[in-house]
């Protein structure tokens, strides 16, 4: 094994790396001995590489031997021999790497430091009770946060780069014991047919392993909560970690995944149960009732009650709209409201909820101009939206599916259009796993944490639908 | 599937100019059928909508005038300049004079019009269908009632039955023929009203011309006909054979028919003359609850029903001395003088309201469905020996009743 | 490939049993059989309960071969055409008598104009799409929509029994009218045929055929009881009422004061009804594609073609629809319901025998 020319070695780094404003370098001498530390420094521990590295070395004795830096002078705790090829990037990496003049050998240790936040509470699943971690987009952290809750050697963690420019790690996790090996093995072959050039977050790869890319529904799960990751891979699911994204994703997900939140399981399993009612009462509402509005309004006057029907008939009469249009245009008002309070600050989106709610909507009915039965329903279906927030991105879309359905084609087109999507969505078993499970086809082993929420001591099986190895939760 | 979206993105521009159907459809809560000479005339209870006003103001009583109550109600759609939507009708008033003939004919049509539900009330009365229409505004305005409620009290309590549309196909189509529908009377109560003046807008609008037929049509505006006639609700009820008006039953025959039905409670039971203690009163009790127990059986070949009826009575009223009504107590003993004495005036009732059954050979309380189900054998037997199944609305006539009656203080 | 659970079979049987006898069905009986009609469907119901121990016995036979394999085995190409054609008839009119059916009732009820091109748009992609699905993915939705439509049936037969009701007269038929019935309506019946066409994919274990029996007579005992109860409440006027299981709701004074409560009977039976239309083109579709060598696509266009033309062009008219269902339907059921039945019997007992003396030999 040859012997480093050290200088020309950081020169020839330095060119790679194009001469970088944050490449640095240092060297130490010793007699004829010349070590050499390459780094960025932006993504180093400037007081640690003093620290633990160069001043071991400095106040040492005698002649220095690879094997005496690496065993004893450095005081750090990863410290591993790297081939020549790999030196940049494992600079780019946040480590250091030793040359020296004496050795063939390069030491790369581990120094890497970057800003990053505290795992505090993520703003998506915010908890009544139950931890309030969160995952950052450090992945170092989050699989801190991981490892932290499993104490398992089961755990494994597989680490893949993607990105030929970003070569971003991304960390496949698994429990090797529960996990169904054909799941784990099917995300691994997916992830490593990815060919992109950057990997910024974990939705750049989401659509590489949907079984639809181009449908409407989601197909992979998302958190940014370690105990909810954790509990889906006791589950037996697989978890993708991405580097510089707060968001895991887990794979299989059904739909009821989205029903449930992890405030469920740190209260009364009654009041989950009920509470988990409510949320697909609400999704329902949300789905159907302005479709279902419309079709009373344009084809069914005679299914209304005599006393709402003149109610409706007093309300919407003298409107400058038809009915469809009306609706349409409530639902794009509320819309636009929804968009503008979600991009505004804070302080401009609460002066945009009240002019919206208060202005638009009260003087659009006082002015004749759209009724306030609509104005109800609208505001209800939008509302009630908000009972499954993961859901909303597409239940916002087969809203204005239902309003065309209702509108066009009266009940008969929102029952059709229900058992459509229905019938879609049973037809997409991503992973081996159906999506509408345990409900269709029913799996009667997991309908104890479906809608319905046994006690934890009655859950004894893990659920069926993603076949995990072990049944048991033992 | 993308023909599919193809279509529906055809279609939704129809949506889009489709003012909804509450918009072009008068909603009728109540029908009204006359016979005027050679004609008839619908007139429909009728609510537009129209921006900020309350209920009452909006219901108009429109009506049309035609050869049969297709073309009348055609006519009427015409006056109105709507659809016509029958599926909220809760009523249907048909005059009096339209019984004398077979009435299943008049309503033939709207037993046909499927939108219309079966469970419309139907009853007729003594004047014109459109002033009980009329009328019924000043219900509305004077005690909050609704024609339908004031029908709706009736049917559970005094008739008994459904006076629905559907009840009275029922009883027509069966072997019988007979049905009970209820009764409203229009009355002059005499006092002229001098500050209400007469709001009628009569006004008459050009014939609704259809295929050879000559129809007119009037609309008048709420509030309509002379203010004091009043809707009066005796609880009387006619009883149709094969959907003629046969009889008029009062309450109290009513009461009679429906001896045998455990749902009907509450009738008050006078009894003159009783004695207590060297005094004479007249006392008044009311049944609370009932329960019968019925069997029929075939004796020489003859039929025989036999009734007992548990009464639960409570004394309500004494007309008598009160002075000497010391203790009330003693009074709600029944002594055998009081319960022979209810017993008789049960009795009477029921002989009476029982001929009236006979004379019209209506039997509306299903007594000869009763031995078809308990003694078909003997009941197919008997019926030849009378002259066949045809004479089946005859056989209450050869029934023997055998009433046992219990009078217990409740 | 085994698609479909034994639960699964079991809600589809449901749905067959539902299909052309909760509408229409109680009140054309009754002209004719009046109250007796129970004992008609009852025993039309019985003759075709004896599809289900023949079915069950060819599938212990032939677990995993396909229904056209097995009459294509043993009586040739020929005449297993000729049969899966009349099959392809049977299912056809089936889902045509279903939608004019509930057409009807929904032109009645809801719709107050003619609306068969909305119908059919509302109708056809859905029953479309489940073809192109497959038998798995419909029978998930029917599945997961299953107790949903049988809480709405019985909510139907619970609020019916709010209004008086009375014990229907029984035995009133002479024994020619009732066989006259049965005729009439022998082709609303034969339902179990369609697991002979599924029978290679459905996942039969053990305790499966217990679970399949509980299943078909759940579903003849909910029939039975809305035509009894239809019966006990109008009696006399049953004929009038062409709507069983929405009539049910509709005569309550007390009900109707607080709206319309058939909107229950509504939703219910817009989805029975498409899940009938579902399954019966899905068999129209299966038997083509064995008739001819062509694809799914090709049948489902087949399908909506000729759905359309007869209904709109030819047949149209309802009457028209329901009468042949009456009279020369039934013996299309006939073949169907019985022949093809005791065939395979033969063909179970031919088979049996000669397997018994290989192992002689």
């Amino acid at each position: 094994m040859g012997k480093f020319n050290v200088k020309n070695k950081v020169e020839e780094v330095k060119k790679t790396l194009n001469e970088s404003v944050d490449f640095s370098y240092r060297y130490f001498k010793r007699e004829s001995q010349v070590i050499g530390f390459i780094f960025l420094k932006s993504i180093i521990d400037p007081q640690l590489f003093s620290s633990a590295i160069y001043f071991p070395i400095q106040s040492s004795d005698g002649e220095l031997t690879i094997d005496l830096l690496k065993n004893d002078l450095i005081k750090c705790v990863d410290i591993k021999e790297v081939k020549e090829k790999d030196l940049v990037k494992e600079i780019l990496d946040g480590r250091v790497i030793l040359i020296t003049n004496f050795s063939g050998k390069i030491l790369s240790i581990d120094l890497l430091k970057f800003p990053t936040r505290a795992p505090t509470e993520p703003p998506t699943s915010p908890v009544i009770q139950g931890p309030r971690e969160g995952f950052v987009e450090d992945m170092q952290t989050n699989v801190t946060l991981l490892r932290r809750r499993l104490k398992t050697p089961n755990l494994v963690m597989d680490v893949v780069r993607i990105g030929s420019q970003t070569q971003t790690k991304v960390v496949v996790t698994y429990l090797k014991d529960i996990a169904n090996k054909k799941i784990v093995k099917e995300v691994k072959d997916k992830l490593s047919k990815i060919k992109v050039d950057g990997v910024l977050d974990s939705y750049n790869i989401l659509f590489y392993l949907e079984k639809r890319p181009s449908s409407l529904f989601k197909q992979i799960g998302n958190t940014e909560k370690p105990d909810i990751v954790v509990s889906k891979m006791l589950e037996g699911k697989v978890a993708i970690i991405v580097d510089n994204s707060p968001i895991v994703l887990t794979v299989p997900f059904i739909f009821i995944e989205d029903l449930q939140n992890s405030n469920d399981y740190y209260t009364n399993h009654h009041y989950s149960s009920f509470v988990r009612v409510i949320r697909l009462l609400g999704l329902l509402i949300a789905l159907i009732a302005p479709g279902f509005y419309l079709a009373l309004q344009l084809f069914h006057y005679n299914i209304l009650p005599l006393n709402f029907l003149i109610t409706i008939a007093d309300t919407t009469q003298g409107l400058p709209f038809t009915p469809f249009l009306e609706i349409l245009f409530i639902f794009l008002l509320f819309q636009v409201l929804y968009e503008v309070s979600l991009r505004l600050p804070s302080y401009l989106g609460l002066a945009t909820s009240v002019v919206g709610a208060l202005i638009l909507g009260d003087t659009g009915v006082k002015a004749g101009l759209i009724s306030p039965p609509g104005v109800i329903i609208v505001a209800l279906s939008k509302i009630a939206l908000y009972t499954i927030p993961e859901e909303a991105p597409q239940i916002t879309v087969l809203q204005l599916v239902f309003i065309v359905l209702g509108g066009s084609l009266g009940l008969i087109g929102v029952v059709s259009g229900l058992v459509y999507i229905i019938n879609y969505l049973n037809d997409f078993d991503s992973y081996q796993t159906p999506y509408l499970a345990p409900y269709s086809p029913r799996v009667t082993q997991d309908l104890k944490d479906a809608i319905f929420i046994d006690p934890i001591y009655s859950q004894r099986y893990r659920p069926q639908s993603f076949s995990p190895q072990k049944k048991e939760r033992v | 599937m993308i023909v599919f979206i193809i279509i529906l993105i055809f279609f939704t521009p129809f949506s889009i100019y489709s003012p909804g159907e509450n918009r072009n459809r008068g909603v009728v809560t109540a029908i009204g059928i006359d016979r005027l000479q050679d004609e008839y005339e619908v007139s429909l209870l009728t609510f537009i909508p129209t921006a900020n006003q309350s209920y009452q103001e909006k219901t108009s009583v429109i009506s049309g005038k035609g050869e049969s109550v297709a073309d009348a109600i055609y006519n009427a759609q015409i006056a109105m300049g709507r659809k016509i939507g029958l599926s909220h009708a809760k009523t249907t008033v048909v005059n009096e004079s339209l019984l004398e003939e077979d009435v299943a004919s008049t309503v033939d049509y709207l037993s046909r019009v499927a939108s219309l539900p079966e469970n419309t009330v139907f009853v007729c009365t003594n004047n014109s269908a459109k002033k009980v229409l009329e009328q019924s505004h000043d219900l509305v305005d004077d005690l909050g009632l609704k024609l339908e409620q004031i029908i709706g009290y009736n049917a559970n309590n005094i008739y008994i039955t459904d006076t629905s549309l559907e009840a009275f196909y029922k009883g027509y189509y069966s072997y019988v023929k007979s049905s009970i529908i209820g009764y409203l009377t229009i009355e002059d109560d005499g006092n002229e009203t001098e500050e209400i003046s007469e709001i009628s807008g009569s006004q008459k609008t050009n014939e609704g011309q259809s295929e050879g037929t000559q129809g007119s049509a009037n609309t008048s505006s709420q509030g309509g006909g002379s203010q004091n006639e009043h809707i009066v609700n005796q609880g009387q009820a006619v009883l149709l054979k094969s959907g003629r008006k046969v009889a008029l039953l009062d309450i109290d025959q009513l009461n009679g028919i429906n001896l045998l039905n455990p749902k009907s409670v509450n009738q008050i039971i006078t009894i003159d003359g009783v004695e207590k203690d060297g005094q004479t009163f007249t006392m008044q009790y009311r049944i609370k609850t009932k329960k019968t127990l019925t069997t029929t059986k075939f004796e020489n070949g003859y039929p025989i029903y036999m009734a007992q009826l548990i009464l639960g009575v409570e004394l309500v009223e004494i007309n008598g001395k009160h002075d000497a009504l010391r203790v009330n107590t003693e009074f709600s003993e029944i002594t055998p003088e009081i319960e022979e004495k209810i017993e008789q005036k049960i009795k009477e009732q029921f002989t009476a309201s029982l001929k009236i059954l006979r004379d019209c050979d209506s039997d509306v309380i299903g007594v000869g469905r009763k031995f078809f189900k308990d003694n078909r054998r003997e009941f197919v037997k008997f019926m030849d020996t009378i002259g066949g199944q045809s004479q089946a609305e005859k056989f209450i006539n050869y029934v023997t009743f055998k009433l046992n009656i219990v009078v217990q203080p409740d | 490939m085994k698609q479909i659970s034994i639960r699964q079979c079991g809600v589809i049987i449901v749905m067959c049993i539902f299909a052309n006898k909760i509408l229409l069905m109680p009140s054309l009986m009754y002209e004719r059989t009046s109250a007796d009609s129970i004992f008609v469907m009852l025993l039309l119901f019985l003759l075709d309960f004896v599809m289900l121990p023949i079915f069950i016995k060819l599938k212990s036979i032939y677990p995993d071969k396909k229904f056209y394999d097995i009459l294509k085995e043993r009586l040739g190409t020929f005449v297993t055409k000729v049969i899966y054609l009349l099959l392809l008839a049977f299912f056809f009119f089936k889902c045509l008598l279903v939608f004019s059916i509930t057409y009807v009732y929904f032109k009645q009820q809801i719709y107050q104009d003619e609306f068969i091109f909305l119908a059919l748009i509302a109708f056809l992609p859905v029953i479309n799409c489940a073809v192109f699905n497959g038998l798995r993915a419909f029978s998930r939705t029917i599945e997961m929509f299953f107790w949903i439509v049988i809480t709405g049936f019985v909510v139907c037969l619970a609020i019916s029994l709010f209004t008086p009701i009375s014990v229907p007269l029984f035995f009133m038929s002479s024994a020619k009218d009732f066989l006259y019935s049965m005729h009439n309506h022998i082709f609303a019946f034969g339902d179990f045929i369609f697991l002979f066409l599924v029978m290679d994919r459905i996942d039969f274990k053990k305790g499966s055929i217990k679970r399949l029996y509980c299943y078909a007579l759940s579903g003849i005992f909910l029939v039975t009881l809305l035509f009894y109860l239809f019966y006990a409440k109008y009696q006399m006027t049953a004929f009038m009422h062409n709507n069983a299981l929405a009539d049910l709701l509709v005569f309550s004074v007390q009900f109707n004061a607080i709206g319309r409560l058939d909107i229950i009977a509504m939703l219910t039976i817009m989805f029975i009804t498409l899940f009938q239309m579902e399954i019966f083109s899905f068999a129209f579709c299966d038997c083509f594609i064995n008739i001819f060598p062509l694809n799914k696509t090709f049948a489902v266009v087949v399908f909506d073609i000729l759905f359309c033309l007869l209904y709109y062009v030819f047949i149209g008219r309802y009457e028209t629809m329901v009468m042949s269902s009456l009279f020369w339907l039934p013996y299309l059921a006939i073949f169907i319901n019985y022949i093809l039945p005791i065939l395979m019997l033969v063909l179970i007992f031919i088979k049996t025998r000669r397997d018994k003396l290989e192992k002689k030999d």
